[in-house]
């Protein structure tokens, strides 16, 4: 399980791996929600909705890294 | 006259979004006496290696009516604003349309359509634009936005792309509500099942956490699937942000 944005970063979490952004983003000291114009995840601490996240085709990365 | 305003790539990770950027140009144009705005739309663009976005890609457009005698003071005043309040870093980009000189063609509709599939040109943009007569500036940066500006109001125009800027507001979140109610919401154009289905106005719909509306054959559609987890003859649900991140 990844544990971490540094994690992310480097397993380069999937375009719908909504379980697994959810738990990276709990263990995460910096989530921060983005607008919610731009949040997809019904989760609300999720790491496809944080203002640090970057969406390619396939994946997303973390930016605070 | 009725004009759309689209602006795109004016924000930075840290900075306020592009949606808030077009929602005080609407008010501004609002509150000047311009005319009257209309909801905003959030367009979904291509995100690929080629093209510099800072986290999703997306471009703000909206629509208003305005008095042709005001169409110069509203794009200076959206000229100027992007200029002042875009994040340091962005490559900010402003597109005004005027809905009913635009040729019947739908070069700009298919231009946006070609934008969520294709890396464009900034040349490409402004060639465009200067042929259909659009508005198409750059307020900093490498000013690429431009792209997306002009593809954000080609999407607009074409009505079925898109999900509408904000949330619905409800007296009682969480509760079932008529879709005959949902319907006489001057936020809700339709009411539509996510796969086609009938929904009648007698039938209930449980409303999720974030009620929001997309953008389809032009107008606000409330989406909603069957309800699943209770059996209190409440037929619909509304769609999770996971159902609508397609829009």
């Amino acid at each position: 399980m990844i544990a971490s944005a540094t994690a992310l970063q480097e397993s380069a979490l999937g375009i719908d791996d909504w379980a697994e952004a959810a738990r990276i983003a709990a263990a995460c000291g910096s989530f921060h929600p983005d607008e919610e114009d731009e949040q997809v995840a019904d989760e609300p601490c999720s790491c496809y909705n944080c203002r640090y996240r970057r969406w390619t085709a396939a994946a997303i990365s973390c930016c605070r890294r | 006259m009725q004009i759309l305003i689209s602006i795109d790539d004016t924000d930075n990770l840290e900075s306020p979004g592009t949606g808030a950027l077009a929602s005080r140009i609407a008010v501004d144009l609002e509150d000047n006496g311009w005319g009257t705005s209309s909801f905003i739309t959030r367009h979904q663009l291509l995100v690929h290696p080629d093209i510099p976005y800072t986290s999703h890609n997306s471009a703000m457009c909206f629509q208003a009516r305005i008095e042709p005698q005001s169409l110069e003071q509203v794009i200076s005043h959206a000229a100027e604003f992007l200029t002042r309040e875009s994040a340091p870093g962005s490559d900010p980009g402003l597109c005004v349309a005027v809905i009913d000189r635009l040729p019947e063609s739908g070069e700009i509709i298919q231009y946006g359509r070609t934008a969520k599939e294709s890396v464009l040109t900034k040349e490409s943009a402004y060639e465009l634009a200067r042929r259909l007569g659009v508005h198409l500036s750059e307020h900093g940066g490498t000013g690429l936005g431009v792209i997306g500006a002009l593809a954000g109001a080609g999407l607009r125009l074409g009505g079925n792309d898109g999900r509408l800027k904000g949330q619905l507001a409800f007296a009682e979140p969480g509760g079932a509500v008529s879709v005959a109610a949902l319907r006489d919401r001057e936020d809700i154009d339709e009411v539509r099942a996510l796969d086609g289905s009938s929904v009648e106005n007698r039938d209930m719909v449980r409303l999720g956490d974030k009620v929001k509306t997309v953008l389809l054959d032009g107008r606000a559609i409330l989406l909603v699937v069957p309800a699943v987890g209770q059996s209190d003859g409440v037929r619909w649900q509304t769609c999770s942000r996971q159902q609508l991140k397609e829009y």
